[in-house]
């Protein structure tokens, strides 16, 4: 059956980008088109949804898209897909079978698994990309500061709409005033790549304010930025969310965890924290699609996305490359160019 | 023991106080987070306020603690213990759920055969000062399925109990005792309990999340190899959110620090869920999965505890439901494992 045929026009309000999802998944689980749909779930809490692995056309009725899906599935799917190879090196070459992972991505997902393509994590036809138009997700933070911290018992999502109730209050706030600080000024809302688009492409976002808080920040002294560092650092405790949610964090053994040699002490001695995230921070240098799933994990609300976000402005200003926005543009430290640009490498004897 | 009334509004002033006299730890608003501090002057101690973001758990057994010096010498090697002498000082402001970790830490920590002497020095000079849900703060809180309840004491040195006007104090201990000349007031008589009494049973009614946490374990015993423990996993991150945050859990590392010939010796938390937690020597990983590992934070919890010290190491707090960022939630957990 022509997945195109199903494809219509119309298909513009999220409830119905919904409806038409289990209809493909449905589709996709029956034709063996894939072996299991990472999608999201609605979770037990008000406001959640989770990720959820539909192996099963029957099991397709429980995919859920909203604005409360938040998290970038991409990295399930290279999880998955390593666990099956590792799984097949056990298996004698004529029983190995091949495993097709399907995933419900937005945006910032398609661009992950650009980057995982381009870093030859696996190959384009073990994946199939089921593309959905996005219009950001809540930013739970944002949500909680406007009912006073108050614990949300209900919540429900209408249009534009979110309709919270707390223990003694109700609300309705604009979607506009409480998506996350990414998603507001995202310039990929709708899918780099797919096998299946459902629905009609957002509407653009406000991209052009994409550096505003960057900006700002780099403004500020040197001795005012690596406070704003401590002060952010301090916050840490050390639980690895940010690490093991990053799509593009897939080492098998992080240099956090190696133990011979250490290159960093597990304790939360502040040296040791900021040495962690200072290294996870360069290693996401032209690799970060800004899919702000290491800042809605954090348990502690520490500020990742400013630092990750002047590294993206540095990679672009340059090399003029935003991660994952194309298979075909290589990041800039996946390959070679005799012109790279090199007068920002810092050299001792200049600065003498 | 001693029951007295103290006026709502006196009670922040009381406890500024207590921090002025000494070492006082209790809530406060740190950016988004309400976090447990020492209270330093200028600070505001919270009362009216849901639960911490982090277990108070981390003043009797830090995140990291140092546990013993070395030096490599002509002689060969010299040990230092690192036992700092504990501080007195004043817990304030814990919820009964929080209260009631200690207790089980206590059962681990504090044993005839094995007592932890850097956990006991701290935990035998802090006094614990608890204060009662009138109101569950949460409605993922189940404290009342896990042996707890919203105005329980256990753990705790004095209770205060929020009476509207004012504040019911109970000095619970030898301890709370001691503290009694910050709680000055008038005393109260018996109608004080019957108040008390009803608003245990309102609280208690409005806690709706139950859950059979102490129908499990039998289940527990006979199904270590059951194929539910495929399913739980999958999007686990493992991360260690639900860990850290925990009021019981307990799980700890020791790491050397060494420049030279001096060297120190460190505990550090570690979490059942990091998959290095069980890594050996040989390469051999006993838990390769984040499903064996998710079935040793269940099974830790609700059964090798029960095993070993007759209590579940779960308080009811809510935080690993709240805070896990994919939403795996105990309490879901708990029912599903009831119906195996």
């Amino acid at each position: 059956m022509d997945h195109e045929l199903h494809t219509s026009e119309e298909i513009k309000t999220v409830e119905n980008v919904e409806k038409k999802l289990r209809e493909e998944a449905k589709l996709l689980l029956a034709e063996k088109k894939v072996d299991v749909l990472v999608g999201y779930e609605a979770g037990t809490l008000p406001m959640t949804a989770t990720p959820c692995f539909i192996t099963a056309p029957e099991e397709a009725d429980r995919l859920v898209w909203n604005a409360f899906c938040v998290q970038n599935l991409a990295k399930f799917v290279q999880d998955l897909i390593s666990l099956h190879r590792q799984s097949q090196q056990r298996v004698k070459p004529e029983a190995r079978t091949r495993k097709v992972v399907g995933v419900v991505a937005r945006g910032c997902t398609t661009r992950s698994l650009v980057i995982q393509l381009q870093e030859r994590q696996f190959n384009r036809d073990d994946i199939f990309v089921v593309g959905v138009p996005c219009g950001g997700y809540v930013d739970k933070c944002k949500v909680a500061a406007r009912v006073a911290g108050q614990e949300i018992r209900e919540a429900s999502l209408v249009g534009d709409q979110l309709s919270v109730k707390t223990a003694g209050e109700a609300k309705t706030l604009p979607l506009g005033e409480i998506l996350a600080d990414n998603c507001l000024t995202c310039r990929f809302n709708n899918p780099v790549i797919s096998d299946l688009m459902i629905g009609s492409p957002a509407p653009a976002m406000a991209p052009e304010s994409e550096y505003a808080g960057v900006e700002a920040h780099e403004k500020l002294s040197l001795a005012e930025r690596w406070s704003y560092f401590e002060k952010e650092m301090a916050k840490c405790i050390r639980c690895n969310a940010c690490r093991q949610v990053c799509p593009s964090c897939y080492c098998p053994v992080c240099f956090a965890e190696q133990s011979q040699p250490q290159w960093v002490g597990i304790s939360e001695d502040e040296t040791d924290t900021q040495v962690f995230q200072i290294m996870r921070l360069y290693h996401m240098v032209g690799r970060c699609v800004d899919c702000g799933s290491c800042v809605a994990v954090c348990p502690m609300g520490v500020d990742l996305r400013t630092f990750l976000k002047k590294l993206d402005k540095d990679v672009f200003e340059l090399f003029g490359n935003r991660a994952g926005s194309s298979l075909e543009d290589l990041p800039p430290l996946s390959q070679f160019k005799e012109d790279d640009r090199e007068d920002f490498i810092y050299d001792p004897q200049k600065a003498k | 023991m001693e029951k007295r009334y103290i006026k709502k509004d006196s009670l922040n002033g009381r406890v500024k106080k207590m921090a002025e006299a000494g070492l006082v730890y209790a809530p406060v608003k740190d950016g988004d987070n309400v976090l447990f501090q020492v209270l330093t002057p200028g600070m505001e101690p919270l009362t009216a306020y849901a639960n911490s973001k982090n277990a108070p758990k981390n003043f009797f057994f830090p995140h990291t603690e140092k546990l013993m010096k070395y030096t490599r010498t002509e002689k060969g090697m010299a040990f230092s213990g690192e036992l700092a002498e504990a501080r007195d000082a004043v817990l304030f402001g814990v919820r009964p759920c929080d209260a009631r970790s200690f207790v089980l830490l206590d059962m681990l920590f504090d044993q005839e055969k094995y007592r932890d002497p850097y956990y006991v020095a701290r935990r035998e000079k802090t006094t614990v000062i608890c204060l009662a849900c009138i109101h569950p703060p949460y409605t993922s809180c189940f404290c009342t399925s896990v042996d707890g309840g919203p105005t329980d004491a256990a753990g705790a040195d004095i209770l205060l109990t929020d009476l509207g006007e004012r504040y019911l104090v109970e000095f619970l201990t030898p301890k709370g005792e001691k503290l009694e000349a910050h709680f000055a007031g008038e005393k109260a008589g018996d109608e004080a309990d019957a108040q008390k009494q009803a608003i245990t049973a309102q609280a208690e009614q409005e806690i709706t999340s139950r859950i059979p946490a102490k129908e499990i374990k039998p289940i527990l015993d006979a199904n270590f190899e059951h194929p539910f423990w495929n399913t739980i996993h999958q999007k686990c991150l493992a991360c260690g959110t639900c860990t850290y945050l925990c009021p019981t859990c307990h799980c700890f590392d020791i790491s050397d620090e060494q420049k030279g010939d001096d060297g120190i010796r460190l505990r550090n938390w570690d979490s059942c869920m990091f998959p290095l937690f069980t890594l050996e020597t040989s390469g051999h990983n006993p838990r390769p999965t984040q499903k064996e590992r998710w079935r040793q934070r269940a099974m830790h919890k609700f059964k090798y505890y029960v095993d070993n010290f007759s209590a579940i190491a779960c308080v009811g707090c809510g935080r690993c439901v709240m805070y896990c960022p994919v939403n795996i939630d105990i309490r879901k957990i708990v029912t599903d494992i009831s119906k195996l």
